[in-house]
C-alpha cells in the first residue's frame, strides 16, 4: 500500500491530488427501512481498511504529502432481495458473507416494512492528498 | 431491479466537494469495472483506468471506449513522472 502510494506521488503533477476512497474499519451492517438487522461478515477486510488507514499515515508522516481535506459518507447497496443481496457480497467481497439468522431477520423486518428494500450499509472515507517533498 | 449501488450518489457527491475532474488528467487504480470511472469520465480531459481483473476490465473498455483501461496493477504500470493532474485509489488501497 505505501509503495503504491510512492508511485502515485511520483506520477501525480506538482498542483495535483491524489484522492483515497476506501471503507472505515466500522462494521457493515444490512438495514431495512434504516433499522439495522445484523452484520456483515466481512473476514479481513476490517483489517484491510485499517492497514489502508495506516499507509496514509505512513507517507503523511514520511513528508511525501499532505492532507488537502477528507470527509467521510455513508454507501449503501441495495437488492431487491435479501438473497439477492446476500449471493452480491458473497461473489463480490473478498471472504464477505450475511449469516442465515441475519436473512432470518431480515425477512421479519421487511414483512414489518412493506416496500422497503434491504441494503448493506457502509462508511467510507474519502482524503484528498497533495504532494509535498517536490525538488 | 436487481443490485443497485449507492443509487443516492454520496460517493460521486464527495468526490465533487473536493476534487475537481474538469479538464483533469486521471489515473484510476482499482477501476473494477468502472462503477465509478463512468460518474466522473465525461469531465475529465483524459482517464486511464487500470486494474489487475481482465474481465471487469474488459466490461470498463466496453462501455467507457473513451476511457484508456488497462487489466494490470500499479507496480506494472510504466509512466512518466507527474503526468496526471488526479490519481484516484478506488476502493483500492
Amino acid at each position: 500500500m505505501v509503495d503504491a502510494l510512492r508511485h502515485a506521488h511520483r506520477l501525480v503533477r506538482s498542483n495535483g491530488s491524489v484522492v483515497d476512497l476506501h471503507p472505515t474499519p466500522a462494521v457493515a451492517s444490512v438495514e431495512v427501512g434504516g433499522v439495522a438487522t445484523g452484520r456483515v461478515e466481512a473476514g479481513d477486510a476490517p483489517a484491510r481498511h485499517a492497514a489502508a488507514g495506516a499507509a496514509l499515515t505512513s507517507v503523511l508522516d514520511a513528508g511525501l504529502f499532505a492532507v488537502d481535506g477528507a470527509v467521510d459518507f455513508t454507501f449503501y447497496t441495495y437488492g431487491d432481495t435479501i438473497e439477492e443481496l446476500r449471493d452480491h457480497i458473497e461473489a463480490h467481497w473478498r471472504h464477505g458473507r450475511i449469516d442465515a439468522g441475519v436473512v432470518e431477520r431480515t425477512h421479519h423486518a421487511l414483512r414489518d416494512s412493506p416496500g422497503s428494500r434491504p441494503r448493506v450499509r457502509e462508511q467510507v472515507r474519502l482524503t484528498r492528498l497533495r504532494p509535498c517533498d517536490r525538488a | 431491479m436487481s443490485i443497485e449501488e449507492d443509487p443516492e450518489g454520496h460517493e460521486i457527491a464527495a468526490l465533487g466537494a473536493l476534487v475537481s475532474f474538469a479538464s483533469a488528467r486521471v489515473l484510476e487504480i482499482g477501476c473494477g469495472d468502472g462503477r465509478l470511472t463512468r460518474r466522473y469520465a465525461p469531465f475529465a480531459a483524459s482517464v486511464m483506468a487500470i486494474d489487475p481483473d481482465a474481465d471487469a476490465v474488459a466490461v470498463l473498455a466496453r462501455e467507457l471506449p473513451a476511457v484508456e483501461a488497462r487489466a494490470i496493477g500499479i507496480d506494472q504500470l510504466i509512466l512518466p513522472s507527474q503526468c496526471v493532474d488526479i490519481v484516484l485509489f478506488a476502493w483500492s488501497l
